[in-house]
């Protein structure tokens, strides 16, 4: 696969959620995050969840991203259902399938921004050579030519999130989840990053779900689906028309 | 990046990396320290009672099981010649002399002392007491009736070189015989029991005053130390195949003082070095289960992108080996320090048993160095275990919730 061209099939379904509920303890108490959740998302959709805080979205996030399981129901990735996987297993589906955003970017902050996007490949042992190719493409296309040996410290929030960006892309997901990509950044970067995920989803065909309770998010979506007290409700269905870079 | 990413970690915090690096440095250095005072303490022992017994000694079994009477102890002289042929065949032997021993009852005048007495080849390349006299001289070939004196037993009897002192014994066939022997040298030794009860007479003289002609033992010298072993192992399948029914015994076996010591040192040095392990263990326990805690989130960016449990707890072990091996080279170069400055000092120390004091020194080689390295980096390594398996098995969604 091309580093910088690679291309999933649209249109099939890759990630679902079948009945999940999610509880957590509170002292005694057993407080539900998420309560019956059916959810589905096909290769190359671009999906915004919207809500406030406290709705559960992060914690749909977390399930659908394979970091958490739930209490009930089951999630499935690509068809194969994942709850009863072994730890070691869902993080190789993390590694090769799935490719995380963090709001606070979450980089590694001893490391530069080639390294911190070089850490996946590292982690599925891929050659240096190949390694270097990607890197070089990806790093360019998400606008960091030149700053690639600065460690996030001496980064600007808008090009730390490139280079978050740029790792979740680098290994080729199927899917990338982004909670609050642009909570942490201006309205004018944060429009920069959102354009910029829809290009990549456009280009590679990616599955984007983009978690977040900014309205403006909402714009790049193909599909919104708003959440509250747990309980998804569909939302509006639109193709973007938004873009930028 | 599993080398450079634990690296980096470390150098993040200089200041924390520096003080746990000063813990392990201070363990390497005294353990190196002390190391090299055995080192050398034990070197010291090994010359001198290499010095006393020579490398090897071949003697008849009764001998060395203390069994039989003076007759059975005895070899030959064919026995020997034939002996003495083989022996110098071997590589790595630089003399054979031969030596008979026996208790004696030494008197002059009014004064007597039980000793025992060594009766020696003038002028052998195996053990030479040149060196050792202090006053008067050496034995020679001519020599007849002459006998050295540790100066202890000399003090004792109150002799001087050119006096003269009776030695009585008693012959192969158990008659007393007594000979007269005249004080050529006295000499010194670092072993007060070698200088108080030891005297060196010819072989000639030694085998009149028993009434035979023959020696008890062959001693031979070898060109390193480090031969001891395998000369030995050599000379036992050629002697046995010849059938002279000889046992060897190395320095180390003639020498219960040699293995006294060497056990003491080994318990001295094997307890220090377990009070520097337990003391890095716990003060590294300490400062890397903090270190590790705080960079909660960072792991669970980490496991979040797909890195398992396994790979954390290698990029924890990581640090901690990076840690103890740079904490343990700055401890090698402060030992080293150390040593130089010691030896540079020559403080005077008396070791057990001596009779002169020696100058303290501290001998670094490669065990020396080796054995605290490992010891500290292992300690330091170990104890980032718990915490790094703890670091490892935290929950994805709990560490990215830590602020």
């Amino acid at each position: 696969m091309n580093p910088t061209g690679f291309c999933y099939q649209r249109g099939k379904v890759v990630l679902e959620a079948k009945q999940v509920t999610k509880e957590y303890r509170l002292g005694q108490e057993r407080v539900q995050a998420l309560s019956s959740v059916d959810f589905a998302a096909g290769q190359g959709d671009f999906v915004v969840i919207n809500g406030p805080s406290g709705s559960g979205k992060s914690t749909l996030l977390n399930l659908l991203s394979l970091i958490d399981r739930p209490t009930r129901g089951e999630v499935l990735l690509d068809g194969k259902p994942t709850s009863s996987l072994p730890e070691g297993r869902l993080a190789d589906l993390r590694k090769t399938r799935i490719g995380l955003v963090f709001q606070s970017f979450n980089l590694v902050p001893v490391l530069s921004a080639w390294e911190n996007a070089e850490y996946p490949l590292l982690l599925q042992r891929v050659p240096r050579s190949e390694r270097r190719e990607r890197l070089q493409a990806m790093l360019s296309a998400v606008g960091l030519q030149g700053l690639e040996n600065r460690r996030p410290d001496e980064l600007s929030g808008g090009q730390r999130q490139r280079v978050a960006i740029a790792r979740a892309l680098i290994s080729e997901p199927m899917i990338i989840l982004a909670d609050e990509p642009t909570a942490n950044l201006d309205s004018a970067t944060g429009a920069q990053v959102m354009g910029l995920l829809r290009d990549l989803n456009e280009q590679h065909c990616v599955l984007f779900i983009v978690v977040t309770h900014d309205p403006a998010v909402t714009d790049y979506a193909e599909r919104t689906i708003n959440i509250r007290d747990g309980q998804l409700h569909a939302g509006d269905e639109h193709v973007a028309t938004v873009t930028a870079s | 990046m599993w080398l450079l990413l634990p690296l980096r970690n470390l150098l993040r915090s200089r200041r924390r990396t520096a003080l746990s690096a000063a813990v392990i440095a201070l363990g390497t250095a005294v353990a190196l320290v002390v190391l090299g005072f055995v080192d050398a303490s034990r070197a010291l022992i090994q010359e001198t009672t290499v010095q006393q017994f020579g490398n090897l000694q071949l003697a008849a079994p009764e001998l060395w099981d203390d069994e039989g009477e003076l007759a059975d102890r005895l070899l030959t002289q064919d026995t020997a010649s034939q002996a003495r042929s083989l022996t110098a065949e071997q590589p790595g032997v630089t003399g054979v002399t031969t030596q008979l021993s026996f208790s004696g009852l030494i008197s002059q005048r009014r004064s007597s002392q039980a000793v025992q007495a060594v009766g020696v080849e003038p002028e052998n390349p195996v053990l030479s007491y040149e060196q050792l006299v202090v006053k008067g001289r050496d034995l020679q070939p001519d020599d007849q009736g002459a006998v050295l004196l540790g100066r202890t037993l000399a003090d004792e009897l109150g002799v001087e070189v050119g006096g003269f002192v009776n030695l009585t014994a008693t012959t192969v066939d158990g008659a007393f015989n007594v000979l007269p022997l005249e004080v050529v040298g006295i000499y010194t030794f670092p072993t007060a029991q070698v200088e108080a009860r030891q005297i060196f007479l010819p072989l000639a003289a030694a085998q009149i005053l028993l009434g035979v002609e023959a020696v008890d033992r062959l001693v031979v010298s070898l060109e390193r130390l480090e031969l001891t072993v395998p000369v030995a192992a050599s000379l036992r399948g050629t002697l046995g195949a010849d059938g002279l029914g000889l046992e060897i015994r190395t320095w180390d076996e003639l020498s219960p003082f040699y293995a006294q010591l060497s056990g003491f040192f080994d318990i001295l040095f094997g307890l220090l070095i377990m009070a520097v392990f337990v003391l890095v263990f716990f003060i590294l326990l300490q400062v890397l289960t903090l270190a590790f805690s705080e960079r909660i989130r960072e792991v669970g960016t980490l496991r979040a992108l797909g890195t398992k449990q396994g790979q954390v707890m290698q990029l924890f072990v990581g640090e901690a080996a990076w840690l103890g091996l740079l904490g343990g080279a700055a401890g090698v170069a402060a030992g080293g320090l150390l040593a130089v400055a010691f030896n540079a000092a020559a403080i005077p120390w008396q070791p057990p048993g001596s009779l002169e004091p020696v100058t303290l020194a501290v001998r670094i080689g490669w065990p020396s160095i080796a054995v605290p390295l490992v010891v500290s980096t292992m300690s330091t390594v170990l104890s980032a275990v718990f915490p790094a398996f703890q670091a490892g098995r935290v929950s994805v969604v709990d560490a990215l919730r830590v602020n």
